[in-house]
């Protein structure tokens, strides 16, 4: 799964610590996040999206060869 | 109240309530850790609601999850091993100590014995002898004689009945995590 966070936020001028402070995560997460190395869940993508005043599909793209057909990130 | 501060609180609190339990064990008063073992939770649970960033997210919670479910297969895989291996130190009988016992012909006529440990899976021989002792007079054997050759084959046979007891005890261990494992899943399954 791929993410626009870092840009997102950058547009916005926002930290990394703030956006974790408005959607209840640690910073550790967000990084991992702009990383793409931690995949967040539905609830969370949708509060993300709600952040940045955009679609989910603005922020987050699925990728069949990244994510395999399950979607398990083992 | 920052993170460092809470940890900080918590590892203090736990301190002071195992030192009092472990006091009042010792003293036999079993009053104090009903009254301080709570009070305890209720300290740290009144300092986490006072933590003001997030201590646990929805990752922290998949990484205890992930490293609680690997722990949990590497106790359940190595744990049984160890069971296995500790136990057939009773079942096994190359693993045992081998024990002699030789009566002898003494001049004045009276019989003696000798009693020797000899290490497991060797040759009964001077180089693999663990331990002897030897009755003098079997007939008339005095109470100290009687005690050692009571005691001799019980201590002869300890070490591989403590790793019997060891791999009875792990194997116990083992099988009520994987019940409490169970009951969890269970319990968790028909949450979500």
């Amino acid at each position: 799964m791929k993410n626009r966070i870092r840009v997102l936020r950058a547009e916005r001028e926002m930290t990394q610590e703030e956006l974790a402070e408005l959607v209840g995560v640690t910073r550790n997460t967000i990084i991992s996040m702009e990383k793409n190395k931690y995949c967040p869940s539905l609830k969370l993508a949708y509060r993300i999206a709600h952040i940045f005043s955009v679609g989910i599909d603005d922020v987050f793209t699925y990728e069949e060869e990244i994510d395999g057909p399950s979607g398990d990130d083992e | 109240m920052k993170r460092l501060t809470y940890l900080t609180c918590s590892l203090v609190v736990a301190s002071m309530v195992a030192a009092m339990v472990g006091w009042s064990m010792a003293a036999g008063n079993f009053l104090v850790p009903v009254i301080a073992i709570p009070l305890g939770v209720i300290v740290v649970l009144a300092c986490r609601a006072h933590v003001d960033i997030v201590i646990a997210d929805e990752r922290e919670k998949r990484i205890r999850s992930k490293a609680a479910l690997r722990t949990l297969e590497v106790v359940i895989i190595g744990g049984a091993i160890a069971a296995v291996i500790l136990y057939s130190f009773v079942t096994s009988i190359p693993l045992t100590p081998i024990i002699t016992g030789k009566i002898f012909l003494n001049a004045d006529g009276t019989q003696s014995m000798t009693i020797a440990e000899y290490k497991s899976g060797s040759v009964p021989g001077p180089e693999t002898l663990v331990r002897s002792t030897t009755i003098q007079d079997l007939n008339a054997m005095n109470e100290t004689e009687a005690v050692a050759y009571c005691t001799y084959v019980r201590e002869g046979f300890s070490g591989n009945e403590n790793r019997g007891l060891a791999g009875m005890t792990i194997a116990c261990g083992l099988f009520a995590m994987l019940a409490i494992f169970g009951a969890f899943y269970l319990y968790y399954e028909r949450t979500y």
